[in-house]
């Protein structure tokens, strides 16, 4: 009872969706916890994140396989990774 | 739940299921019995815990000896001292900030029973080994690539697997409340995997979930977070970083002249157990040994009983006896303090009793149990005449494999309690060829057998067997039989033993209702093939 492949993806997206799962999943978990420490306390973000981290990331990965366009996902977890630190590329380039 | 969600799950799930499953099983195995790593060092060196008071070590002989090795003036000496441990602390003594003292500095494991010092390599146990195993430590020295990548290994199957138990939840969501308590062990094969996988798989949920997520925490958690907040938020100065986190070790300014008198560091551990009832030394640092700045800090904990966080730090000037720096234990923990205790209390399950590691140890063996069925099931869900034979000829080699080498963990463990009960003071040397060797052989075996069911019988027997002879090989090798060491109170040793009769029996169990439940399934398939021969002579007469 293999799943049925009608639902499954295109080897060209399957690429997209697992690197956009791993890798920009992993920037917007990233990025949402550095965002978090610009206003919040960075030691209780930082321990707070030793749980929420790998919770956020897992659930940004599977959002990502659910995604229809790899591309789009990919565009989405990039735009929001930079949203997320746009106080931090203030402070280091344009200030 | 639409179809192309269920169906996303549904591959996701298996992909990096099947993926992690073997390496992830010796994870699950390892760090199993690793929640008894400190019983199986006591029960090793026949040194119970409640033989050792670590309140009545004398740290001024321990100090004495150390300097006439080292010359201890201007150097930090460290104290590890376990207090759930058995009798070990480590000792660790630095380079001397007094520049003439070139000696260089050593790491030790001293024993507060026998009183004798040892490095870490003699002092290896197999506690120490199935801990380590548990996160792949010995990977680390296969290569020499600058970062350990046996920790990143492991790391990487936990966020796996953290993975796969969120698809692998969502995937049964419709059925977690009907098959809640489904198991069904008189149907076919298939079913009885399915079941253990799923509804085990559920109940078990919660556990294997904070397993996950502080074993990713433990292992990739500096190279993926620490190490990019430092870069963006601490001006990439990783000291900044470890002050705010608390995690700086006390670096203390020489003065340069000798404080020109002996220090009793007793009498400051006596001072502190006076100042908080009940606590336990968990650390000591020693600065500047000799200096006038010398100072004596210690981290103390209360147990578990008393408080569930209850961490507390002092710190006295030596010279003076003055307290520079001091931190209740039973002052509230607060929510940073808390949340950094509960990463590790979850994971090692030692904020209980031994009902509480016994609990954690059946969890972990369920995991085992949830990966093992899940190839099964990825297996037989392969085997159909639709898939190309080549496919279905790799399956069975890969499921082979990782049941090979999975099972045959078991009997060697068990084989490795004896070996390091007849030959104790062995250390690394022993027993890594004796644990890797052995596994390898029996894999070897296993995998060119090509029979699963083999595997599982035999391996289920040979572990039952062994398992049984581990108390026996106690009460020979070092008179500790089971009544001995219950008369004396030795309940680290005992738990030991008495754990391994109930281990030995379940596998028993196992093995009795596997052979079973195999011969049954046998005959109703050679039934079945009668019936159907009868059938067809009955035609032919009919015909005729």
């Amino acid at each position: 009872m293999p799943a049925n492949k009608k639902y499954l993806s295109s080897p060209g997206q399957r690429v997209l969706k697992v690197t956009a799962a791993l890798f920009g999943g992993y920037l917007v978990s990233l990025s949402f916890h550095q965002l978090l420490m610009t206003f919040l306390d960075k030691k209780t973000v930082v321990i707070t994140s030793f749980f929420s981290m790998y919770i956020l990331w897992a659930i940004l990965m599977i959002l990502a396989f659910l995604a229809k366009n790899g591309w789009k996902i990919w565009a989405t977890y990039i735009l929001i990774s930079l949203l997320f630190c746009a106080p931090w590329i203030y402070e280091a380039y344009i200030k | 739940m639409n179809n192309r969600n269920y169906n996303i799950y549904f591959n996701t799930h298996t992909i990096s299921g099947i993926i992690i499953s073997a390496i992830l099983y010796v994870i699950f195995f390892a760090g199993s019995f690793a929640f008894f790593k400190s019983e199986i060092t006591s029960w090793q060196q026949n040194t119970s815990a409640a033989e050792i008071s670590k309140k009545d070590i004398n740290f001024n002989t321990i100090v004495d000896s150390l300097n006439k090795e080292y010359n201890l003036y201007g150097r930090d000496i460290y104290f590890y001292m376990y207090p759930r441990g058995g009798a070990k602390i480590g000792v660790s003594v630095s380079m001397s900030k007094d520049s003439s003292n070139k000696k260089r500095g050593g790491y030790f494991l001293y024993n507060s029973k026998t009183k004798v010092q040892s490095n870490y390599k003699e002092s290896y146990d197999l506690g120490e080994f199935l801990y380590r195993l548990h996160f792949l430590a010995q990977v680390n020295g296969i290569a020499r690539l600058g970062f350990p990548i046996g920790y990143y290994i492991a790391g990487g199957v936990a966020f796996a697997f953290l993975f796969a138990l969120i698809t692998g939840l969502l995937l049964h969501w419709n059925k977690i409340i009907s098959n809640f308590y489904l198991f069904r062990p008189w149907e076919k094969l298939k079913t009885v995997w399915t079941d253990l996988h799923t509804a085990l798989g559920v109940i078990s949920f919660p556990f294997l979930f904070i397993f996950a997520v502080t074993g990713t925490y433990f292992l990739v958690s500096f190279p993926l977070m620490s190490k990019p907040t430092i870069a963006m938020q601490f001006d990439g100065k990783k000291e900044a970083f470890d002050k705010t986190m608390g995690y700086d070790d006390k670096n203390v300014p020489m003065a340069g002249k000798a404080i020109g008198k002996e220090i009793d560091i007793n009498h400051f551990v006596s001072e502190t157990f006076e100042k908080w009832d009940l606590t336990q030394l968990s650390y000591m640092q020693i600065s500047n040994y000799g200096d006038q700045s010398m100072q004596v800090s210690m981290d103390v904990v209360l147990p578990r009983s008393e408080k569930f966080v209850g961490t507390g730090k002092i710190v006295y000037e030596a010279a003076t006896g003055k307290v520079l720096e001091v931190k209740s234990p039973f002052e509230k923990a607060g929510y940073n303090g808390v949340v950094k205790d509960l990463v590790y209390t979850l994971h090692f399950g030692n904020y209980g009793g031994y009902a509480t590691k016994v609990l954690y140890f059946l969890l972990g063996i369920c995991g085992c149990v949830v990966i093992i069925s899940g190839v099964l099931i990825w297996l037989v869900a392969r085997n159909k005449k639709n898939i190309p034979g080549r496919k279905r000829k790799f399956n069975d080699w890969l499921a082979n494999i990782y049941l090979s080498i999975c099972l045959s963990m078991f009997p060697v463990t068990a084989a490795s309690f004896i070996a390091v009960k007849i030959h104790p003071g062995g250390g690394t040397a022993f027993i890594y060829p004796f644990f890797f060797w052995s596994w390898l052989a029996l894999s070897v075996l296993f995998i060119i057998r090509r029979n699963n069911y083999k595997t599982n019988r035999d391996s289920m027997l040979m572990g039952a067997i062994i398992g049984f002879f581990i108390p026996v090989a106690n009460g020979v090798v070092s008179g500790n039989w089971i009544w001995t060491t219950y008369k004396k109170g030795f309940y680290d040793i005992l738990l030991i033993d008495v754990f391994w009769l109930f281990v030995s029996m379940g596998a028993f169990i196992c093995w009795y209702l596997i052979v079973k439940k195999y011969q049954k399934t046998n005959n109703t398939k050679i039934e079945n093939s009668n019936k159907i021969e009868q059938e067809k002579e009955l035609k032919k007469f009919r015909i005729s």
